[in-house]
C-alpha cells in the first residue's frame, strides 16, 4: 500500500541533480569538485523538496472501498492495480501534492456497511475524495454523505444507471448496463436477426438488460419472441435452452453476472444443440471476461459480446497500461474492467486535485471534470456534462482463439455511447 | 404474561442470580449507558461504526431469545430483521418521515414476520428446523429481490430520508443523533428483555430448552409459549431493521439474507448464547474486531477473524461472555 510518502521525494531531487550534472562541462581535474559539490546539492536539494513538501503539499488522501476479500476480490485487486497502474505512470503527485490511496474492505451488498465505512473515511482519515464500490446498493448508501461531507466520489464499477443521480458529486468512470446493451441489440439487428429470445437473471442488472435490449430491439423493427427470467444461482440451463429452441428464434441475448453459471449457461448452449442450429449468442461482455474465456475454451469461439474495454484492444495506451500492471505486480490475465474504471478513476481524481490546488472544493472539482476527455486503455473518453457518467466507445467482440489464449477480438465499433439508461428516464 | 399453571420460577436453575433487589435489575443498562456515554466522548468520529454495532447487538439479543432462551435452531433470523428494515424503508419512500415512528412499524413488521415464522418453523426439532429455517430465508430473500418495484430488488431500496427525530434533531453527517437514538434503543430494550427473561415465562422458555417434556408434565404448554416468544424476538428484530433503515438511508437484500442470519449466529455464539450481556459482547467483540483487523490489512483479515473464532470457542466453549462468570468466581464473593 502506498502509504511511505517519502520516496517521492528522491526521484524528484535525483531529476534535479541530472539536469545540473548534464548542463555542467565535465572536465577530468574538476571532477572530484564536482562529485562533492553534487554531493552537496543532493542533500540541498532533498532539503528544499522535503521542506517545500512539508510547507505547502499537504497529502490529499482518497478513501477507495471495494471488494479486497471474498467471492469478488479479484475486482477488488482490480481497483488497487488500476490505481498502482495509474499513480506508476504520473508520479504519486497530483500538481504539487501527494496522494494517498486508503483501501477498505467491502465484500459484498451491505450498505449499512458501506456508509459507515465512506462515514468514517471522511470524518476520520479527512479523505477528500472517495472512489470505487463495486455494488450497487453500496454506492446508494455513500451518496446521500457527499453533500454534507464536500467530497466528491468517483464510482469506478457499480452499473446502475440512476446512481449518479443520486449526488451532484459523483462521477462514474466505469459503465452502464444500457451503455454496453443498446449497440448488442443494434448489431442484432444489422446482422440481419428477426426474432430473438432474451435470457437474463433475474435480479436487477439482468432486468436493465432485458429492458434496454427489447426497447432498442422493437424500436428497429425486430421481435423479441420470448423473455425468460433466470434464477441468480441456478446452473442448470437446460430448460431455458429447449424453449428457446422450440421458439424459434435466430439470436439469444443473455445476461448473467460473471462466474459458475455463465460457464455452465455456455455449455448448456452448446449440449442442447443450439449452436448447432445456427442460433447465435449474443451478451454483454460481462458474460465473457477474458479470465473466463480458457473455461469455455473452444466452445465458446463465436460468441459475440459488446463491451466498453477488452484486454486485447489494440493501442499504444492500452498496451502502456499492461506493461504498468506487469510492473507493479499484477498479472495480465486478472484485468478486467475494473481496473480500467479504477485507472480513468484515478486520472480524474489527479485532474481534480490540479484544478482545486489540493482545497477540499467539491463543486469546483466535479466542475473541472464535466467535459474532460482524455485518451483512456479502452479508447477515446469524456465526462458528460449533464450525467457526469463516462462516455466512451462500446466494441462489438467475438471470442476468438489466438494461439494458444482466447480473447475477445474487436470487430466493430459504436463510437462515443451515452448512457443510454439515463436518456431514457428523462 | 404467563398465565401457565405450575410456576417454574420456584426451581431456577443453579447458578441463576435473581435476588430480588430492585437496584440489581438496571445495573446492566446503566453499565452500557456509562460505556455508551464514553464511546461518544472519547471516539466522536467513529460513531456510525457505533451505531452499527448497536444494530448489530440488538439484532443478536433478538437471536439470543429464540436460540439461547429457547433453544430454537434457525439459520433465518434475518427475516425479521429484514422485515423491520423493508417496512420501514418503504413507508418512509412512501412519505413517513417520524424516524421514531418509522422504528416503530419496523418493529411491528418484525413480530408479524416473527409470528409468520414461528409458525412454521416451530413444527420441526432439530435438523428439520434448521433446514426449515433456511428455507424460509431464502424465500423471503426471493420474495424481496422479486418485488423490485416495491423493494428496489438487487439494486437496493434507495431515497429514505427520514426528518429530524421529535422534529429537532437532524440526523448528520457524523452520525451523532443516529447514534444517541441507536443508544437509548439499546438501553430501553435491554431494560425490557431484562425483564422478560427474569420473569416466569421467560424461565419457562428456559425449562422448555431444557427438558420439554417434564414442563409438559407439569402443565405448560410449550407451542404457544416458544411462539410468544418469537414474536417478542421479531419485536426486536425488527426494531434493529428499522433502526439500519432509518439510519443508513438504504435497505439491501444482504438484511434478509443467509448470511446475515449465519453471522449473528456467530456472534451469539462467540458471546455465549443464553444471556443478553453474551449476545452484547459477542456484537461488540465481532463487529469490533472486524472492522479494526480489515481496516489494517482489507485483503487477510478473514483469517485473522477466523482464528480469533476458533480460538474462542476451542478456550470458552460458553462464549466470551462466561469470561465474566468466571471472573466473578474468582473475586472474593463482597455483597450478596
Amino acid at each position: 500500500m502506498p502509504t511511505d510518502g517519502c520516496p517521492a521525494f528522491a526521484p524528484a531531487a535525483m531529476v534535479s541533480i541530472g539536469v545540473r550534472v548534464v548542463s555542467c562541462p565535465a572536465r577530468r581535474k574538476g571532477e572530484v569538485v564536482l562529485m562533492r559539490s553534487i554531493r552537496v546539492l543532493v542533500v540541498a536539494a532533498a532539503f528544499a523538496v522535503a521542506i517545500g513538501g512539508v510547507a505547502s503539499a499537504e497529502t490529499i488522501k482518497v478513501g477507495v472501498i471495494g471488494p479486497m476479500s471474498g467471492p469478488f476480490s479479484l475486482y477488488g485487486r482490480n481497483f488497487k492495480l488500476g490505481i498502482d497502474a495509474y499513480v506508476a505512470m504520473h508520479g504519486k503527485k497530483a500538481g504539487s501534492h501527494d496522494v494517498e490511496f486508503i483501501y477498505r474492505d467491502l465484500d459484498g451488498p451491505d450498505p449499512a456497511k458501506a456508509k459507515s465505512l465512506a462515514q468514517e473515511l471522511i470524518v476520520k482519515d479527512k479523505v477528500q475524495y472517495l472512489a470505487g464500490v463495486y455494488f450497487t446498493p453500496n454506492a446508494m448508501a455513500v451518496a446521500p454523505l457527499l453533500v454534507q461531507g464536500k467530497t466528491p466520489f468517483i464510482l469506478m464499477n457499480a452499473a446502475t444507471s440512476a446512481i449518479t443521480e443520486k449526488s451532484p458529486y459523483i462521477v462514474r468512470t466505469s459503465f452502464t448496463m444500457w451503455q454496453n446493451t443498446v449497440p448488442a441489440a443494434r448489431v442484432a439487428r444489422q446482422k440481419g436477426y428477426k426474432k430473438v429470445a432474451i435470457a437474463v437473471s433475474d435480479y436487477g442488472p439482468g432486468i436493465d438488460a432485458e429492458t434496454a435490449f427489447r426497447q432498442t430491439f422493437e424500436a428497429d423493427g425486430g421481435t423479441v419472441i420470448e423473455s425468460i427470467r433466470m434464477p441468480v444461482r441456478t446452473t442448470d440451463f437446460g430448460p431455458v435452452m429447449q424453449r428457446i429452441r422450440n421458439g424459434g428464434a435466430d439470436a439469444v441475448f443473455a445476461f448473467l453476472p460473471a462466474g459458475p453459471p455463465t460457464l455452465a449457461f455456455v455449455k448448456a448452449f452448446i449440449d442442447n444443440g443450439l449452436k448447432a442450429a445456427g442460433i447465435q449468442l449474443l451478451t454483454t461482455g460481462d458474460v465473457t471476461p477474458e479470465p473466463d474465456l480458457p473455461q469455455f475454451g473452444d466452445d465458446g469461439i463465436g460468441i459475440i459480446s459488446t463491451y466498453h474495454y477488452s484486454r486485447s484492444h489494440a493501442s499504444p495506451e492500452n498496451e502502456a497500461f499492461l506493461a504498468k500492471i506487469r510492473e507493479v505486480g499484477g498479472r495480465v490475465e486478472d484485468v478486467t474492467m475494473a481496473a480500467v474504471g479504477a485507472f480513468d478513476g484515478a486520472h480524474v481524481i489527479y485532474k481534480m486535485i490540479e484544478a482545486t490546488g489540493g482545497e477540499r472544493d467539491p463543486e469546483k472539482a466535479v466542475a473541472a471534470v464535466k467535459g474532460l476527455s482524455w485518451i483512456s486503455p479502452r479508447g477515446p473518453v469524456s465526462i458528460d456534462p449533464e450525467t457526469r457518467h463516462i462516455t466512451q466507445n462500446v466494441y462489438v467482440r467475438s471470442v476468438e482463439k489466438q494461439g494458444s489464449t482466447y480473447i475477445n477480438k474487436e470487430i466493430l465499433t459504436f463510437a462515443n455511447q451515452p448512457d443510454y439508461g439515463l436518456i431514457k428516464a428523462k | 404474561m404467563a398465565p401457565i399453571p405450575g410456576r417454574p420460577a420456584a426451581s431456577p436453575r443453579p447458578g441463576c442470580r435473581s435476588r430480588g433487589v430492585p437496584g440489581r435489575e438496571l445495573v446492566a443498562p446503566t453499565v452500557v449507558a456509562i460505556l455508551g456515554a464514553l464511546a461518544y466522548l472519547a471516539f466522536p468520529d467513529d460513531l456510525a461504526f457505533f451505531t452499527r454495532i448497536i444494530v448489530a447487538a440488538l439484532f443478536v439479543m433478538s437471536l439470543d431469545l429464540v436460540v439461547g432462551y429457547c433453544g430454537v435452531a434457525t439459520l433465518g433470523h434475518a427475516v425479521l430483521y429484514g422485515a423491520g428494515a423493508y417496512a420501514a424503508g418503504i413507508l418512509c419512500v412512501d412519505g413517513l418521515t417520524d424516524p421514531l415512528l418509522l422504528i416503530a412499524a419496523g418493529s411491528v413488521a418484525g413480530v408479524v414476520a416473527g409470528l409468520v415464522t414461528a409458525l412454521v418453523i416451530l413444527r420441526a426439532h432439530g435438523l428439520p428446523q434448521l433446514v426449515l429455517s433456511i428455507a424460509v430465508v431464502q424465500l423471503a430473500y426471493e420474495a424481496a429481490n422479486k418485488a423490485r418495484d416495491i423493494t428496489g430488488g438487487s439494486d437496493g431500496l434507495s431515497g429514505i430520508s427520514p426528518g429530524p427525530v421529535f422534529g429537532l434533531f437532524e440526523f448528520d453527517l457524523w452520525g451523532r443523533t443516529a447514534y444517541v437514538l441507536a443508544l437509548v434503543l439499546l438501553i430501553a430494550t435491554l431494560v425490557v428483555l431484562r425483564r422478560v427473561v427474569r420473569s416466569p415465562f421467560g424461565l419457562l422458555c428456559r425449562g422448555i430448552k431444557q427438558d420439554p417434556d417434564r414442563i409438559r408434565a407439569i402443565g405448560g404448554t410449550i407451542y404457544g409459549n416458544l411462539v410468544k416468544m418469537y414474536a417478542l424476538s421479531g419485536a426486536v428484530a425488527g426494531l434493529a431493521g428499522g433502526l439500519t433503515a432509518v439510519t443508513t438511508g438504504v435497505v439491501g437484500l444482504d438484511s434478509v439474507s443467509f448470511e446475515w442470519s449465519a453471522e449473528a449466529l456467530v456472534m451469539l455464539v462467540l458471546g455465549g448464547a443464553g444471556t443478553l450481556y453474551g449476545a452484547l459482547v459477542g456484537a461488540v467483540v465481532f463487529t469490533g474486531f472486524e472492522h479494526y483487523v480489515a481496516a489494517v490489512d482489507p485483503y487477510h483479515w478473514l483469517f485473522v477473524v477466523g482464528a480469533l473464532l476458533i480460538g474462542v470457542v476451542l478456550a470458552l466453549p460458553a462464549g466470551l461472555g462466561s469470561l465474566a462468570a468466571w471472573l466473578r468466581r474468582l473475586l472474593p464473593q463482597g455483597a450478596p
